[in-house]
C-alpha cells in the first residue's frame, strides 16, 4: 500500500514539474498575436536580435535562422530541403549565379530597391543580373587580408601574406575552414592579379597549390566561425588565413590584441546578398525586410552587427555611420576620400571581388583543400 | 498450442523487424546505394557508377584520414583499457558491494551530461591561456599547447570512453570466481602471475568488449577531433561532414561511411572471435 | 598490501577527477563572469542563464527536446520490451539475425547514422520535422530499452507465465496480469533512460532537424557560432533534467529489488 502512495506522489511531482516546465515560457513571454515566421538561410548572426529585433517588432514577424558556413555548404543545405523551406537566403555574391542556375531563387523587382543610393561600383554586381532581370540584392561586404595577433607580429610584418610563414607563428597559423578565401589569398601572394586571383591558368593553379602545401608545417588548425573566433581570442592561434576585419573587428571591441590589414599583395572582398527563396509564400514581407536592411537604419545595424561587422554599399549608409559612430566610420574607412576607403581600394586594384574559380571547377579547389587538410 | 500462440508470438516479434527494417536497415541500404549515384548541378541522380568509389579510394586525403582515424582509435582503445584497468581492479576486488554500486552509478552519470558541453569545458580548460596552464604556470612551467593536437583529441576520446570501459571491466572482473584466485595463491603463484595467468584470462571477454567499444566510439567520433583536435588532421567523420557540406557530394560521403562500417565490422568480428576463442 | 590498496584508491580518485573535471568546470563556469575563463575566476553571475533563457528560441528548443524525448522513449521502450520478451520466450530460426538487428544500432557511428537517416527521411518527407527526429532516436534508444527489459525478464520465473496459461488465462491476459507488472520497474527505467539518451543526442538530430532545433543542436550551433558560456548554462540545465530522469529510474530499480 505504502508503495502505491509513494508512486502517486512521485508521479504527481513529475507531472507538475513537467507542466511547469512546459508552461513557463508561455507565461513569461506573452507575445502579441502569433508573429509570422520567416525562415532565413544565412551566415551566422544575421537573424540575431541585434540585427532583426526592430524589424520583428514593427512588423510582428519572427525570423527562424539556419546558419551555414561557405557557399558550397549553403547550396548543400538548400538541396536537402523541400522547395519553399527558406523564405530569404543570404548568399555570398559569387554563388548567386549557381543559385539561379539551380532554380533555387525567385526573380526580384528592381524598382523596389534604392539602387540610385548605391556607389556605382556595386550597382550592377556581377552575377546578380541577367540582362535586366534582378536575382539578388547586395547588402553588405567586407575585406579579407592578414589577421594577426599584434603581440606576435608587427604591422609591417603583417603587410605581406608571407607573414604566415614567419617562424614567430609556427604552429599557430589557423585557417578559416573554407577553400575560397584561403586559396584566393594564396593566389594573390603568387601575384595572380590580372584579371583576378580566381581566374588563373592551370600552371598558376599548380604553383598556388605547391605554395599552399609549403604552409602546412606552420598550421595549427582549421576552424569554423566559432573556432576561428575563440582560438584568436584566447591566443591559441596567432595568425589567421582567410579572414579579415569581420572577425578581428569583434575581438578588438572585446579588448583582444588582434588586427587585420590589407597586405601589399592585395585583399579580397567578400560580398553578401539577399535573395528570395523559390516558392516562398512571404515574398512581400521579405522585400520589405530587404528594403529595411538597405535603409540607413538597417545599414547601421549591418555595419555594427554583433556577430561580424561589414561595410555598406550605399551612400546613405556611409552618412549614417559617420553621424552615429564616427570612430567606427574612421576605423573602417567609410568616408569618401579616406585612404582606406573600400571604394578607393577597389579602384586602385588593391582588393578583388571573391569569385568562384574561373578556369578550374569549384570541385578541384575543394578537393585540393581536403588534400591540404590531411597533408 | 503452437498454432494458437502464433499470432501472439508474431505480435511481439514483428514490431522490431518492421521498425528497424524500415528505419535502420532501410537508411543504411540507401546509403550503400547512394555511393553509386551521381551528382549533377548539386542534385543527386540515381545511377550505378563507380565514380565515387574510384575517386575517393584513389585520393591520398581519404587514406591519410583513414589511417589517422584508425591509428587514433587504436591508441584510444589501448590507452582507455590500460588506464581503466587499475581502477576496475580496485573496484572489483577491493571495494564493497555498496561502494562498487555507487562507483558504477557515478560512472553512468557522465553519459547524461551533454558530451558537447564536456568538450567545450575541456576546450576552455586546456587553452593556452586557460586554467590548467595557469596552474602549471604557478609551478614555473609551461605554457603547453594542448589544444588543436592529437593530445587534445585524445583527452576528448578518454572523456567519451573511459567511464564505459571502467564499467565493463569492473563487471567482468567482479564476476570472476574468487576461489579461482585463492587457488592460484595457494598453489604459490605470486600476485603478478595470478593477475596475468588467472585474472586476465578469466575476464578476457569483458576486457575485449571494453576495448572494442572504446575503438568503435573513438573511430566514429566527430566532436573531439574537431573541437579539441582542430581538424588537424581531419578524421573520417570530419571528412564525411566536410564532404556533405561541399557541393552536395553525398555519394562520396557514403563511400567513406561504407568504408567505416566495413572497418568496424571487421574489427568487431575479429575481437569477438578473439574473445571466445579457446574459451576455458 | 596496505600501501598498495592506498595507491589504488588514489588512482581511482584521480580517474574520477578526470571524468568529472569537465562536468564540474562547466557548472562553475556557468556562474563565472568571464567569457573565456581562466584562474583566478571572475565574479559570480547569473548573466549567462539570463541571456540564454531570455531567448525564445531556447525555450522552443526545450519544448522540442521534451516532445522528442518523451515520444521517442515511448516507442523505444515498447520496441525494446517486445524484443526482450521475444528473446526471452521464443527460440526460432534466424534468431541471431533478429538479435543482431536489435543490438547493432549503437555500433554505427552517429555521423553515418545521421547521414543515412537524413537521406532516408527526406525521401519520406520527414526530414526537418520532429517526427523525423523521434524516429531516429527510437532506432537509437530501442537497444538500450531491450537490454534493461531483458535483464529484468531474466529474473522472472518462467514457470510463472506458464502457470497463468495453465490456469486458463489467454497469453494476452497472462502478459497483462503477470509479465508486465513484473517488468514494470524495468519498463519505467527504460523509459527514463531512453528519454535521457534522446534528450542529449545531437549529431543525428543536427543532420535531421532542419529548422526544428532541439537543445543539444542549439548548443552545437552556439559552439559553431559566437561561443560563449551560455553553453554552460544550458548544459547545466540539461544535466539536471537528465539526472532527474536517471535518478528516478535508479530509485525505481532499487525500490523493486529491495522489496
Amino acid at each position: 500500500m505504502s508503495h502505491s502512495k509513494i508512486t502517486l506522489t512521485r508521479r504527481g511531482l513529475l507531472a507538475s514539474a513537467a507542466g511547469a516546465a512546459l508552461s513557463a515560457p508561455m507565461v513569461n513571454r506573452a507575445w502579441a498575436a502569433d508573429p509570422v515566421t520567416i525562415n532565413m538561410l544565412a551566415w551566422y548572426g544575421h537573424a540575431e536580435p541585434d540585427v532583426v529585433e526592430e524589424f520583428e517588432a514593427e512588423n510582428n514577424v519572427k525570423f527562424v535562422p539556419k546558419y551555414y558556413a561557405g557557399g558550397d555548404n549553403m547550396l548543400a543545405l538548400i538541396a536537402q530541403s523541400p522547395p519553399g523551406t527558406y523564405d530569404i537566403i543570404l548568399s555570398d555574391a559569387e554563388f548567386v549565379q549557381q543559385l539561379n542556375a539551380a532554380g533555387y531563387i525567385e526573380e526580384m523587382d528592381a524598382s523596389l530597391f534604392p539602387f540610385d543610393d548605391f556607389y556605382s561600383a556595386y550597382q550592377k554586381f556581377p552575377g546578380h543580373w541577367t540582362d535586366d532581370q534582378l536575382w539578388s540584392v547586395m547588402v553588405r561586404f567586407g575585406l579579407l587580408g592578414v589577421s594577426y595577433n599584434t603581440d606576435a607580429l608587427t604591422a609591417e610584418e603583417a603587410m605581406s601574406y608571407n607573414a604566415f610563414w614567419n617562424p614567430k607563428v609556427t604552429g599557430k597559423v589557423g585557417h578559416f575552414d573554407w577553400h575560397l578565401p584561403n586559396m584566393g589569398q594564396m593566389s594573390l601572394l603568387m601575384g595572380n592579379r590580372n584579371p583576378s586571383p580566381f581566374d588563373i591558368s592551370e600552371d598558376a593553379w599548380e604553383a598556388v597549390q605547391e605554395k599552399t602545401l609549403s604552409l602546412k608545417p606552420q598550421v595549427g588548425g582549421y576552424f569554423d566561425y566559432g573556432g576561428t573566433f575563440s582560438s584568436l581570442k584566447n591566443g591559441e592561434m596567432l595568425a589567421m588565413c582567410g579572414i579579415g576585419d569581420w572577425i578581428t573587428g569583434v575581438l578588438q571591441k572585446d579588448g583582444a590584441p588582434v588586427a587585420s590589414v590589407i597586405p601589399q599583395e592585395g585583399g579580397i572582398q567578400f560580398t553578401e546578398s539577399y535573395s528570395i527563396g523559390k516558392g516562398s509564400t512571404k515574398q512581400e514581407l521579405v522585400n520589405k525586410f530587404i528594403q529595411y536592411m538597405l535603409s540607413p537604419r538597417g545599414q547601421l545595424r549591418s555595419i555594427q552587427m554583433a556577430a561580424y561587422p561589414a561595410l555598406s554599399p550605399t551612400k546613405s549608409g556611409w552618412k549614417a555611420i559617420q553621424e552615429a559612430n564616427p570612430a567606427e566610420a574612421e576605423r573602417s574607412g567609410l568616408i569618401e576620400g579616406h585612404a582606406q576607403s573600400p571604394i578607393r581600394l577597389l579602384e586602385e586594384q588593391r582588393v578583388f571581388f571573391r569569385d568562384i574559380p574561373q578556369q578550374q571547377s569549384l570541385e578541384d579547389w575543394n578537393d585540393f583543400w581536403s588534400e591540404y587538410k590531411t597533408a | 498450442m503452437a498454432k494458437k500462440t502464433s499470432l501472439y508470438e508474431y505480435a511481439w516479434r514483428l514490431p522490431l523487424i518492421l521498425w528497424q527494417g524500415l528505419f535502420f536497415v532501410g537508411p543504411l541500404l540507401l546509403m550503400v546505394a547512394m555511393s553509386f549515384w551521381l551528382v549533377r548541378n548539386y542534385r543527386m541522380e540515381p545511377d550505378f557508377v563507380f565514380n565515387n568509389w574510384d575517386r575517393m579510394l584513389s585520393r591520398d586525403y581519404f587514406w591519410n584520414a583513414y589511417f589517422v582515424t584508425f591509428w587514433r582509435a587504436t591508441l584510444a582503445a589501448i590507452l582507455a583499457s590500460v588506464l581503466a584497468f587499475p581502477a576496475s581492479f580496485a573496484l572489483a576486488f577491493r571495494a564493497s558491494d555498496t561502494v562498487r554500486r555507487w562507483a558504477v552509478f557515478f560512472l553512468i552519470v557522465p553519459f547524461f551530461t551533454s558530451y558537447l558541453v564536456r568538450i567545450y569545458a575541456w576546450q576552455v580548460l586546456l587553452a593556452e591561456s586557460g586554467p590548467l596552464n595557469a596552474i602549471i604556470g604557478f609551478l614555473g612551467l609551461g605554457p603547453f599547447t594542448m589544444l588543436n593536437s592529437g593530445f587534445g583529441a585524445m583527452v576528448g576520446y578518454m572523456t567519451l570512453v573511459l567511464p564505459l570501459v571502467v564499467i565493463l571491466q569492473t563487471f567482468s572482473l567482479a564476476a570472476i570466481d574468487k576461489s579461482l584466485i585463492e587457488a592460484a595463491r595457494n598453489l604459490g603463484a605470486n600476485p603478478r602471475e595470478t593477475l596475468l595467468r588467472v585474472i586476465v584470462p578469466a575476464a578476457k571477454v569483458g576486457l575485449i568488449i571494453g576495448f572494442v567499444f572504446a575503438f568503435i566510439l573513438s573511430f566514429g567520433d566527430f566532436v573531439s577531433p574537431f573541437y579539441l583536435g582542430g581538424s588537424n588532421p581531419p578524421t573520417l567523420s570530419i571528412l564525411i561532414v566536410d564532404t556533405t557540406k561541399s557541393g552536395q557530394q553525398w555519394p562520396r560521403a557514403a563511400v567513406v561511411a561504407v568504408m567505416m562500417i566495413a572497418t568496424l565490422f571487421v574489427v568487431a568480428f575479429a575481437a569477438v572471435a578473439a574473445a571466445y576463442r579457446k574459451r576455458s | 598490501m596496505r600501501i598498495g590498496s592506498a595507491i589504488s584508491w588514489v588512482y581511482v580518485a584521480a580517474l574520477f577527477a578526470f571524468v568529472f573535471a569537465p562536468i564540474v568546470t562547466s557548472m562553475v563556469f556557468s556562474f563565472n563572469s568571464d567569457r573565456f575563463p581562466t584562474v583566478p575566476l571572475g565574479e559570480f553571475t547569473t548573466h549567462w542563464y539570463e541571456t540564454a533563457f531570455s531567448r525564445p528560441e531556447v525555450w522552443t528548443a526545450f519544448r522540442n527536446s521534451l516532445i522528442v524525448a518523451a515520444s521517442a522513449a515511448v516507442f523505444s521502450t515498447a520496441l525494446g520490451f517486445a524484443t526482450a520478451y521475444t528473446d526471452f520466450r521464443y527460440g526460432f530460426r534466424f534468431k541471431n539475425a533478429y538479435l543482431a538487428l536489435a543490438l547493432l544500432p549503437p555500433t554505427i557511428p552517429l555521423v553515418i547514422l545521421g547521414l543515412a537517416m537524413l537521406a532516408w527521411l527526406a525521401r519520406l518527407g520527414l526530414s526537418g520535422t520532429l517526427p523525423g527526429i523521434i524516429i531516429a532516436h527510437t532506432v537509437m534508444g530501442a537497444p538500450f530499452a531491450m537490454a534493461i527489459c531483458r535483464l529484468r525478464l531474466q529474473q522472472m520465473d518462467s514457470a510463472l507465465e506458464a502457470a497463468a496459461w495453465n490456469l486458463g488465462a489467454s497469453p494476452w491476459r497472462a502478459m497483462r496480469t503477470v509479465v508486465i507488472p513484473f517488468c514494470a520497474p524495468a519498463i519505467i527505467s527504460a523509459y527514463c533512460l531512453t528519454a535521457a539518451v534522446s534528450f542529449d543526442e545531437f549529431i543525428v538530430a543536427w543532420f535531421v532537424s532542419g529548422l526544428n532545433k532541439t537543445v543539444p543542436v542549439m548548443i552545437l550551433e552556439i559552439l559553431q557560432g559566437n561561443v560563449d558560456p551560455q553553453i554552460n548554462a544550458i548544459g547545466t540545465v540539461v544535466f539536471l533534467t537528465s539526472m532527474t530522469l536517471v535518478i528516478l529510474a535508479q530509485l525505481l530499480i532499487l525500490r523493486k529489488t529491495s522489496s
